[in-house]
């Protein structure tokens, strides 16, 4: 019998025997927890989208045949076209192969390269991109070649990876996680993610009115019907319509980061061969219809015919040849079309391309006419008030940009421009290099395709490298996207629940963020069941970066939807349409118009629809969105608009008639009525019903136990500290090199939990410990939200940490241009050089670090000498140096691990090291705990068990935490969860802490009050307790209980500051900014305000003047100034420096400048300055105490013809015997302005 | 006070000598593979080419409190 398949449902119990089978013999043949990898695999499968593996064409195919053939001409570039030969040459196919070792490594053993080990090697997990292209001359015999296009980087578990579909057991072995999930690239050795991005709603026309379409020119109003055409490549191309005051329409589109605008009904001649008629009929309906009697439509109709006149263009042709004329030059195309092919070009490459934009066929031009004339009407009825706007900042107008469909319009992009603007540049060089070769010479035969493209900059994936690290996007068309950076980020492994946070997160586009309304932020009604509405960020990103609900899926592949005309018609659907929409309702597939019904019948097409649909079958994909829009007073536009694209968002609900699943997208369900849950079902009108309440959470949101006990913001704070926790990333912590890992040395499992909890694996992941936690104000060291530890607990370990930091050495020149690949450094002691012996005993004859070694601040960790080669290539050391590189930071450290990382070719000395440095963080006070109640502390005092009270039990608390916490909070949530926990852990049981379960009748506190009771507690979860240092009862109960607390990674010792003097700022002398650099905090204005309040204006000295810029300064009493003071110098002591013997120049006299000068006169001391000047005056001068920045303002202003004058005050005039004990005041007064 | 029991040191010059060996674990069949300086990174057996550092042999002590 065959062994029986890994069983992969889940309850809330604790499952420890399956769960510790599971960790010691990972399963052979599937996952235990698929709800994990579900959650990431949209990522993953839009990147397989990206090269199939299947017959159907992928993306990357549709995208090859867009760019299609490119042709050059030889001979003057001048001259016209006629005469000269012609090359074409297109892409056959692009295929990307899985990582490898490269073929000039002859010693691997294994030739493939496995994520792991580029994460252990901080390099890129990368695939050879190959391209076969196909050129003819003269249209003569075609012939191919092959090009390699560089590393792309691939993403783990992708269809080019080599852990896609590995079970847990190979993925251990392959030094991954059991559960592994992928959906991110390693770049660098770091893991990267593409963000979703929520983008409008492809293929159907929004109704907008934008105030900032009126500055498009005179007459622009801000009405706007925008659609985001979609092609079969996930290329976007947004076209928009104007309106404009005197009822006519433009046609807005965007080329090359260029706006332009059409004339509407220029566009509508061009694509099919119509006439006014026609399109008057389109636009209001046939003569018979309601439609004409729209008196506001037919007059703004007539009107767009008529002013159109004015252009003199009738037929097809003549218009087609007149856009091409207009847009030869911005579409680029080979001089050898004719103008109305251009103009084909341009019809086919931005007119509503979803609608066909390869190989056009009239039936593709007239589905666009009529799609235009739609987006026409709509916008009309816009104007009139007919329609309602189109909310774009709801989800039911969005969709989703999948990392791996941008990834591909990035490299489609690269593609096109390599063959178009790279090979053209390297042409036109080639031929102006040698005048005499034509494309039919044998000397072309000979050079083009290798000599030739070798020239061009072929090397796409530095490209795609340089994407996923950066996250800027260098595109010059802009990729119809609204921002150009951003696009990436890492996937922190901090702890597991922000890990797979980062897969779930959707972002709206850093575009929004600087807007400084709020519009786009707000929580719509319309996000039920996709977006959580608990996990969003509070601050800056809130509302922007939101995460879908845990059961929200996003389509990765069009359906197959080619039954459906036959089914619509069957139905009822014809040709019959009106602009009253009274008349006739639009039926919509994908943005192709499929006929239209009238609004009574439409309700029963859709109802039909659905029921087909769910009941399987009939060709129409479960996954088909049916938005079916009723007619109503000056709503949104009416209709049926069904979608069955990819990068939707999609949640499964019951449907009531089958009672079978039904998946339900954002469009379609605001028109819906879908029940919560059993009891809210109206007969009659609910025709779904949620599967489960918690499906509009998150992840993370449902891990929150008894949320629906607590004050909404609460459950927020906990999203966003379950992220922060110290917790643990993984079991192959030992294969990874994160710049900063953080771990729990005894995470427990929690027990009071959701099942969503096993579901997912989470008991793998530990992220906190159950504490006993008693809620009594004891010692007034628990005072705002501190709390205190059982000092005890502490040292059995509660909340231990540690901190993992890698540091990577490398000798070789990092830098992007990868200049030489000589050797010139290595690792080790040079030999001969004399080394100290404490220095020698800090590391192994390699010169490398032992390992297990404990480093201090300013330990030396590695060594290293210069080499060059001698006559006979063996690298030798000449200048008998060893230098170090040492351990810079303050906190002890244990030398975890070190690897020794060769190159890839494997002939390469060592270059790179990786050292894993241990740094083990117990708890200490001023450490940041939290419940999962978004109740955070800070730890206050560890309290000595002895001290602590205790109940009648003999139970003492691991936590104090103050009443005070609760009131204004209201997080009841905490009050269930320690009260199921405390009664879990008396009798082993886990908690089931879904949210919603209880209510009124059947209450929370009864359930586990009853629970408590059982076990000989007090029904209420207080309980008597003793003062643990008199031994007295305390007056009430305590409320005391079990609840499982995150130990968070803000710790104390990444954050203390502290410091006397220090490192200063040159120009003022006042402290640097900066913790790592020793600097201080600012007391800033408000501090200031603080200080003179209480009076304390020795403090405020102490705090501004003496640990600031203090700085003691000559000056002049006459002058005032501190400009033109100046040190005498002796011209008999030397150099020495005299202290006393300042003068101002500028109150002194130049002895050689006055005139009939009698040295018997003079009176006084003559002195002289460094240039041997003689002087004489200038001697009232004295020392005053004033802030650096004082004379640096002084300075700066002198420098602006500014002087300022000091006025000292005469009181305290230099006295020739001792020294006053204060120092003389400074009294800034008058500025004189020069 | 280092708090490492570090022991003293003989001779630092003398084991510092071009072809010393010294030994590291293989990533992936963790075979013990000699290197000496200047030789390519590599396993000798495998041909991976992420190798660790050993465990140092001294005695590594440190003060327990």
């Amino acid at each position: 019998m065959a062994p029986e398949r890994t069983k992969t449902t889940w309850d809330h119990g604790f499952n420890t025997l399956r769960r510790e089978r599971l960790f010691r013999n990972p399963p052979t043949d599937q996952s235990a927890y698929p709800a994990l990898q579900e959650a990431v695999n949209p990522h993953i499968e839009s990147f397989n989208a990206l090269f199939r593996n299947d017959d159907k064409p992928s993306l990357l195919d549709h995208a090859l045949a867009e760019i299609g053939t490119k042709t050059f001409l030889d001979g003057d570039e001048r001259a016209a076209p006629a005469g000269k030969n012609k090359l074409t040459i297109r892409y056959k196919n692009v295929t990307l192969s899985k990582s490898q070792v490269p073929v000039t490594n002859k010693y691997a053993k294994r030739r493939e390269i496995f994520p792991a080990e580029c994460r252990e090697r901080h390099v890129s997990y990368r695939g050879k991109l190959t391209a076969t292209l196909e050129y003819r001359i003269n249209d003569g015999e075609p012939r191919e070649f092959v090009r390699e296009l560089g590393q792309v980087p691939i993403m783990v578990k992708s269809n080019k990876c080599h852990l896609e579909n590995n079970s847990p057991a190979l993925l251990v072995d392959r030094k991954e996680e059991s559960e592994e999930l992928g959906g991110y690239f390693v770049v660098n050795g770091i893991e990267k993610i593409i963000r979703l991005l929520l983008m409008n709603k492809r293929n159907f026309p929004l109704a907008i009115t934008r105030p900032s379409f009126t500055n498009r020119g005179p007459s622009y109003t801000p009405h706007g019907i925008i659609v985001r055409s979609v092609r079969p490549d996930e290329t976007s191309q947004t076209n928009v319509l104007h309106y404009l005051n005197d009822g006519n329409v433009t046609f807005r589109f965007s080329w090359r980061k260029n706006e332009y605008l059409i004339p509407v009904m220029m566009i509508l001649k061009a694509l099919v061969e119509t006439n006014d008629r026609e399109i008057f009929e389109g636009l209001v309906g046939p003569a018979s219809s309601k439609g004409v009697e729209n008196t506001f439509l037919t007059d703004r109709v007539e009107l767009l015919l008529r002013t159109y006149k004015t252009y003199n263009l009738y037929t097809r042709s003549q218009t087609r040849a007149y856009l091409g004329q207009k847009f030869r030059v911005v579409l680029g195309v080979p001089d050898t079309l004719s103008d109305y092919e251009v103009g084909t070009e341009f019809l086919r490459k931005v007119v509503l391309v979803h609608l066909g934009c390869n190989d056009v066929t009239e039936e593709q031009d007239t589905d666009k006419f009529k799609m235009l004339l739609f987006m026409c009407r709509k916008l009309y009825a816009l104007v009139a008030g007919d329609c309602a706007v189109d909310n774009p900042d709801a989800v039911q107008n969005q969709e989703i940009l999948l990392g791996g469909f941008l990834y591909g319009q990035i490299l489609k992009e690269r593609l096109e421009d390599l063959l178009s603007v790279g090979v053209r540049a390297v042409l036109r060089d080639y031929l102006r290099r040698n005048p005499t070769v034509s494309f039919t010479s044998p000397t072309f035969a000979k050079d083009f395709p290798l000599t030739i493209f070798r020239k061009t900059n072929e090397n796409l994936g530095n490209a795609l490298e340089y994407f996923l690290s950066t996250g800027n996007l260098q595109s010059p068309s802009g990729l119809d996207l609204q921002q150009v950076s951003g696009f990436t980020v890492v996937a922190e492994k901090l702890n597991f629940l922000r890990f797979i946070s980062h897969f779930r997160m959707v972002h709206r586009g850093s575009f929004f963020a600087q807007l400084k309304t709020t519009t786009v932020r707000k929580l719509l009604p319309e996000s039920w069941g996709f977006l959580c509405p608990v996990h969003t960020p509070d601050g800056s990103p809130c509302g922007l970066l939101n995460h879908f609900a845990h059961k929200c899926k996003i389509t990765t592949e069009a359906e197959d939807v080619s039954a459906m005309p036959g089914i619509l018609s069957e139905l009822g659907v014809n040709n019959f349409s009106s602009a009253a929409t009274s008349e006739s309702v639009v039926v919509m597939l994908d943005g192709k118009i499929m006929g239209w019904c009238t609004p009574q019948n439409s309700k029963a097409v859709a109802d039909t629809l659905r029921h087909l649909k769910v009941k399987g079958g009939h060709g129409i994909p479960l996954t088909l969105e049916i938005g079916y829009v009723p007619t109503s007073n000056c709503g949104s536009y009416p209709g049926i608009y069904m979608n069955s694209s990819t990068a939707r968002m999609l949640r499964p609900v019951k449907y009531l008639a089958l009672g079978k699943e039904d998946f339900v997208g954002p469009y379609e369900q605001p028109y819906m009525s879908i029940a919560c849950v059993d009891h809210e079902i109206v007969p009659g009108d609910s025709t779904h019903v949620e599967f489960d309440p918690t499906n509009i959470l998150s992840i993370l949101a449902n891990m929150t136990p008894f949320s629906d006990f607590n004050q909404s913001p609460r459950n927020m704070y906990q999203c966003q500290m379950g992220k922060q926790t110290m917790g643990t990333p993984g079991t192959a912590i030992r294969y990874r090199t994160d710049n900063k890992m953080y771990r729990i040395q005894t995470g427990q499992t929690p027990i009071v939990r959701a099942p969503a909890h096993n579901t997912y694996g989470f008991d793998n992941f530990p992220n906190g410990m159950n504490a006993v936690v008693a809620v009594i104000s004891y010692t007034g060291y628990d005072m705002d939200d501190a709390m205190i530890i059982n000092k005890s607990a502490h040292e059995r370990g509660f909340g231990h940490g540690t901190i993992y930091k890698t540091k990577k050495i490398s000798l070789k020149d990092d830098s992007r241009t990868r200049t030489s690949k000589t050797i010139s450094k290595m690792f080790g002691f040079a030999p001969g050089s004399p080394i100290r012996a404490s220095d020698r005993e800090m590391l192994d004859a390699d010169g490398l670090p032992y390992v297990g070694r404990l480093v201090r601040e300013g330990d030396i960790i590695c060594a290293w000498h210069t080499v060059s080669a001698d006559y006979t290539g063996k690298l030798v050391n000449r200048d008998g140096i060893t230098h170090w590189e040492r351990y810079k930071e303050s906190e002890d450290a244990f030398i975890e691990e070190v690897r020794v990382i060769g190159s890839d070719t494997g002939n390469e000395p060592l270059q790179t090291i990786s050292i894993k440095l241990r740094v083990p963080r117990s708890p200490v006070i001023g450490d940041k705990f939290s419940s999962r109640h978004g109740q955070k502390g800070v730890c206050s005092q560890k309290w000595p068990a002895v001290d602590m009270p205790f109940s009648e039990t003999g139970i003492q608390p691991d936590v104090i935490i103050n009443p005070h916490a609760f009131p204004s909070r209201m997080t009841i949530g905490m009050f269930v969860e320690s009260l199921a926990g405390k009664a879990g852990a008396l009798h082993g049981l886990a908690q089931d802490s879904t949210p919603f379960k209880f209510n009124e009748e059947n209450m929370a506190a009864d359930y586990f009050g009853h629970q408590l009771m059982k076990a000989g507690y007090n029904y209420h979860g207080n309980e008597p307790m003793y003062s643990g240092i008199t031994g007295e009862e305390f007056s009430c109960d305590i409320y005391i209980g079990v609840v499982y607390y995150q130990r968070l990674r803000h710790m104390v010792n990444d954050k203390y500051q502290v410091r006397t003097t220090g490192p200063v700022v040159p120009t003022t002398g006042q402290p640097i900014k900066g913790r790592k650099k020793g600097g201080g905090i600012r007391v800033g204005e408000m501090e200031r305000d603080a200080l003179l309040a209480h009076g304390t204006a020795f403090l405020l000295q102490d705090r501004l003047l003496n640990c600031s810029d203090y700085s003691k300064s000559w000056i002049c009493r006459d002058c005032g100034s501190f400009l033109a003071v100046q040190p005498t110098v002796s011209p008999f002591i030397g150099k020495r420096k005299q202290v006393g013997t300042v003068r101002c120049r500028n109150c002194a006299q130049r002895l050689d400048q006055m005139e009939d000068l009698d040295l018997m006169k003079l009176d006084g001391e003559i002195w002289e300055d460094g240039q041997g000047n003689q002087w004489i005056g200038g001697e009232n001068t004295t020392m005053v105490v004033v802030p650096g920045a004082l004379k640096f303002l002084d300075v700066e202003l002198a420098a602006m013809g500014v002087k300022l004058k000091y006025k000292v005050d005469t009181r305290d005039k230099m006295r020739r015997s001792a020294l006053k004990p204060t120092a003389p005041k400074l009294l800034p007064s008058s500025v004189v302005v020069a | 006070m280092s708090g490492t029991y570090q022991p003293p040191n003989t001779s630092s010059r003398d084991d510092i000598k071009e072809g010393n060996v010294i030994y590291y674990t293989c990533g992936d069949c963790a075979v013990r593979v000699p290197l000496e300086p200047s030789a390519p990174i590599r396993c000798q057996k495998c041909g991976a080419r992420v190798l660790y550092k050993e465990r140092t042999k001294r005695m590594v002590q440190f003060e327990a409190r």
